[in-house]
């Protein structure tokens, strides 16, 4: 097939507008696949991405179609990962496409969303064709959502194509305007190789099964190969294309997408974004745009209970097969346990990992406040990298402190300029400047304390534009800064798991939350409990849970007993499951309550 | 500890002229044909339970034992295999003490007369649906006087939404005025399946807070501390240690007792078992010759461990641990030495000698302080006795 017979696409919508429906429709009709049959295995496989609304590992399906100029086309859908967490795999994954379809629900019209998935498009100047979907719908005003094409996304409204995903309908004219609209790949076949890793999948089987775009040259078995970043070699042992299932095929040119199997044994030896080579003729540098995906999020998780700390191991092994990016090591606290310090990629990261470590292993967790990784140096010169409150040195010792910086980069319509400013001050924000991008449009950047995006920053943006802003990010350096330890004690016990790293002027906020959601979630017990928010010696904040006064019956007689003491047995048996801190019981829910991060 | 290691028999009268709406015992309205019935399986109850005897205390508890005649009263003692100095104990209503009902149940040998007067306040008895008002009261009172029980115990309860500070010492100065051997002042509890329940579900009934009956409660025992009573439990106050519930305390220190009637339960030091609840299946069991009992439980040293301690903090004497070590083999003092130290410290327990002893403010927190207390983790072995 030549490279003129091929197209790169993905599909950006909001969610529910249809693109798994769409995508199955266009699955079966150039797969002959029947019915929904390939919904669990392909696109969006994991329930958990479904019910959450994004994507998290990106798949990709080789689709072949019979165009009505006779020619046969190969065409390769891939998936796209639908957060800024990810953004390092959607910027692959968009880097391997030439074109997007833009997908409009014809009953909803353009929502925020697709807004701010196309300004990311946009910069990777791909080809956009838009697609209105449910025209089947009674409710359905494919007339508005033509004017919203034109006045929200700057698009044509009339090359939209006008399809209903569940009824099939539109599906031809679509397959047609992929292959005339959507331009093909550039490459040649011949130079030296240069293919891009976008995606890879564990195979218990196969090893690692790398997805990638060859951008030049030809991938094909028995080569030897170098990844250029990683700089490991390989024999390639098998190529093909990703037609739902593996089908092998003798060589991947340049143009195709396709999968690599090379004796490699697991995800952490290749990186996303790398660029494959041939070792006998090189290609003089790699693609761009790499960068290591480096774990800048920490937390400590803990098993609710003590005797899930094997499962917890076993579950932890067992997702960093396909999560490379997930880094683990023993923790242990005296509130809590044992557990794990954890390295994400960002906050949603995280909350991918926790959900499904409790969902598909059906593990109860604590996890610590989220931190990211400070740059401490000492009064003797010692350089150390901290993330874990516990390894907090002695203030007395530090000579300079700094934190990591990031470079935010927010798209949105021009109106939400002034709230964002507000919003980037309020978090230390540096060097806020905005561009427009085109009419209406702007793009705001700001270097910003990663630390301070932990908390809560994604969904204030989102509040405060209503939806329509969309939030990219990429470290930048390491500043100085001012932080302090923050100690929650219980009774003036410390309460190791809530200790934190918070940058000096938020310090009393932090520990004043803490406390007041601790004072909310423990019960009164026979004593008055004192909460409190400490640096070093020092009370910043501070709580009193008062002793409850009273919990006796007033009758206990003959008949009374077995139900009296059946309650105490109850009583007991809940205290199990209480944390003691000194003699203090704190139930679980306490720590859940201080622990979730939906406020800063 | 009681007195006397004997067994205790305890009577259910499960009749009551009407129901009030907080009262969650089995009780039944019954007219004379019901009773005589019930007595006549009560009397077989006796007959066919095997085991205790040498019963010191016989407890006639309701509903309103006061519904039976004294004829009954006496054919039950005669029938239980009773100790010759057993004290026989009678729980009446106001509306059923009079001059003559009174010197009955004198001869009939009831010892201490346990008198339902709940409050001395018009309102607050009605509010309860009693069937008398404080001259009913007053007058029952002094009936009794007059036929000369050994003791004489009235029971109040306090608690009442909206109540006040003033308005309960009121009713207890009417209660002292008679200078009573006996008090029981229970808080009022709204239970799920009553009428107050419902109407506290319906919202139409608001329970006092915590806070406030908190203050009654410790404010009841400080009252009748002053007035020379020994608030020797929870709810229970005597003038003197010989008018403390020789019947109740059994239940306090697991001294064995038998029940009979229904819903009544027995002990005997390891087993306990509860009747029927309902008049006509516990009849219909003694019919066909069987116990009329409804479930049982055998507890093992933990769980006699653990009823111990709760039974034991409700009460002033409080918990003797050389008599845990005698009696369980377990040195409870030891292993929660640092929690009684504190516990110390927070004035809710005083350590005197072996004896835990609650405070009166550990006395409101008995059944968290029975919580709290750590069970030996290696078993019990029993200290064979
Ligand atoms: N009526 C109608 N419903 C559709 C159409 N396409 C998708 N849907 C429905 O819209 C919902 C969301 O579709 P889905 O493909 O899961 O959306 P996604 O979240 O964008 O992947 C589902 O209930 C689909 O059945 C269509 O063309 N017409
Ligand atoms: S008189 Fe006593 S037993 Fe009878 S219904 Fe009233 S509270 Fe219950």
């Amino acid at each position: 097939m030549t490279l003129a017979n091929v197209r790169n696409f993905c599909i950006i919508a909001h969610i529910d507008h249809g693109k798994s429906t769409l995508a199955d429709r266009l699955i079966q009709r150039c797969g002959g696949v029947a019915d929904r049959e390939f919904r669990d295995q392909i696109l969006d496989s994991m329930d958990l991405e479904r019910e959450r609304g994004i994507t998290i590992k990106s798949n990709t399906v080789t689709l072949l179609y019979d165009a009505n100029n006779g020619e046969r086309y190969q065409l390769n859908l891939i998936d796209t990962p639908g957060h800024v967490d990810f953004s390092h795999e959607v910027r692959r994954s968009l880097m391997s496409c030439e074109g997007a379809l833009i997908l409009v629900d014809a009953s909803q019209g353009v929502e925020a969303q697709t807004v701010a998935n196309l300004y990311i498009a946009m910069e990777y100047e791909l080809e956009l064709l838009p697609v209105i979907n449910k025209i089947d719908l009674p409710a359905a005003d494919p007339e508005r959502a033509r004017e919203e094409i034109d006045a929200d996304l700057g698009l044509d409204p009339f090359e939209a194509v006008l399809v209903s995903a569940k009824l099939g309908q539109g599906i031809d004219e679509l397959l047609e305007a992929i292959v005339e609209k959507l331009p093909p790949p550039t490459g040649d076949a011949t130079k030296s190789l240069q293919a891009l890793i976008f995606d890879a999948q564990y195979d218990a089987y196969r090893g690692v099964v790398v997805v990638c775009k060859v951008e030049e040259g030809t991938l094909k078995p028995g080569q030897n190969i170098r990844l250029m970043h990683t700089d490991k070699e390989y024999e390639v042992e098998e190529v093909g294309l990703l037609q739902l299932k593996r089908v092998k095929k003798p060589e991947l040119p340049a143009g195709a997408v396709g999968y690599v199997i090379a004796n490699i044994k697991t995800i952490r030896d290749i990186a996303i974004g790398d660029t494959i080579t041939d070792v006998a003729n090189p290609a003089p540098e790699p693609l761009p745009g790499y960068k290591e995906a480096k774990p800048v999020v920490f937390s400590s998780i803990y098993p609710m209970s003590t005797d899930e700390y094997e499962d917890l191991t076993k579950a932890l092994d067992k997702l960093t097969l396909n999560d490379p990016a997930l880094t683990y090591e023993k923790d242990s606290s005296a509130a809590l346990g044992f557990g794990f310090r954890c390295g994400f990629l960002g906050l949603l990261h995280l909350d991918v990992v926790q959900e499904r470590l409790q969902r598909e292993y059906g593990l109860s967790l604590l996890l610590s406040a989220p931190s990211v990784r400070y740059r401490i140096t000492l009064e003797n010169g010692d350089v150390q990298m901290i993330d874990n409150p516990s390894d907090y040195p002695d203030p007395m010792s530090i000579a300079t402190s700094e934190e990591p910086y990031i470079k935010a980069s927010i798209m949105m319509p021009e109106r939400y300029v002034g709230v964002i400013m507000e919003l980037c001050r309020d978090r230390r924000g540096e060097n806020s400047t905005f561009t427009y991008l085109s009419v209406g449009r702007v793009e705001l950047t700001s270097e910003l304390p990663l630390a301070e995006v932990l908390f809560d920053f994604y969904d204030r943006l989102k509040t405060v534009t209503q939806g329509y802003g969309s939030f990219d990010y990429e470290m930048l350096d390491y500043r100085e800064t001012r932080i302090v330890k923050v100690d929650i004690l219980v009774n003036a016990e410390r309460v190791d798991a809530l200790s934190q790293l918070v940058h000096e002027d938020k310090s009393r906020a932090r520990a004043l939350h803490y406390c007041e959601r601790l004072a909310n979630t423990i019960p009164k017990q026979q004593f008055k409990i004192a909460i409190q928010g400490a640096i070093g010696a020092k009370i910043i904040a501070r709580t009193t849970i008062n002793a409850y006064r009273k919990d006796v019956t007033a009758k206990c007689y003959g008949g009374d007993i077995t139900r009296k003491r059946k309650l105490i047995e109850k009583q007991k048996e809940g205290k199990k499951r209480m944390k003691m801190v000194g003699s203090v019981e704190i139930p679980q829910s306490a720590f859940v309550a201080v622990l979730k991060t939906d406020e800063s | 500890m009681s007195p006397s290691n004997r067994p205790g028999l305890y009577v259910h009268v499960p009749f009551c002229s009407a129901i009030c709406p907080y009262c969650d015992f089995a009780v039944i309205t019954g007219d004379a044909d019901r009773r005589s019935r019930y007595v006549e399986h009560l009397l077989r109850e006796l007959e066919i339970s095997s085991g205790l005897s040498d019963f010191d205390t016989l407890y006639f508890g309701g509903g309103t034992p006061s519904q039976l005649s004294h004829d009954d009263l006496r054919a039950v003692g005669e029938r239980a295999r009773l100790a010759s100095d057993c004290r026989v104990f009678l729980e009446a209503n106001p509306e059923d003490v009079t001059h003559v009902s009174a010197s009955r149940w004198r001869e009939a040998g009831v010892s201490t007369l346990s008198l339902g007067v709940q409050s001395f306040d018009d309102d607050a008895l009605s509010f309860l649906g009693r069937r008398h008002d404080a001259a009913d009261a007053n007058r029952a009172i002094e009936t009794a006087r007059e036929a000369g029980f050994e003791t004489l115990s009235l029971d109040l309860i306090f608690g009442l939404p909206g109540q006040t500070l003033a308005q309960w010492r009121r009713i207890l100065d009417a209660a002292l005025a008679h200078e009573p051997e006996h008090l029981s002042c229970y808080q009022l509890t709204i239970h799920d399946d009553t009428l107050f329940g419902r109407r506290k579900r319906e919202g139409k009934l608001l329970e006092m807070g915590d806070e406030r009956q908190t203050d009654l409660f410790l404010e009841t025992h400080r009252y009748l501390c002053d007035a020379g009573y020994d608030g020797y439990e929870v709810s229970n106050f005597s003038r003197g240690a010989e008018h403390r519930s020789r019947h109740n305390e059994k239940y306090w220190d697991h001294t064995p007792y038998l029940g009979v009637g229904p819903s009544a339960h027995s002990f005997d030091g390891r087993v306990r078992s509860w009747n029927e609840r309902s008049l006509f299946a516990w009849q219909k069991w003694i019919d066909s010759g069987a116990l009329p009992v409804s479930g049982k439980e055998s507890l093992d040293n933990d769980q006699l461990l653990l009823e111990t301690i709760v039974l034991r903090l409700r009460t002033r004497d409080g918990l003797d641990f050389d008599a845990i070590i005698e009696r369980f083999n377990v040195d409870l003092l030891a292993s929660n030495r640092g929690l009684v130290d504190r516990l110390c410290d927070e004035g809710l327990v005083e350590l005197d000698g072996h004896c835990l002893r609650p405070t009166l403010e550990g006395l409101a927190v008995a059944d968290s302080l029975a919580s709290s207390l750590q069970l030996p983790d290696k078993p019990c072995q029993p200290n064979l006795q």
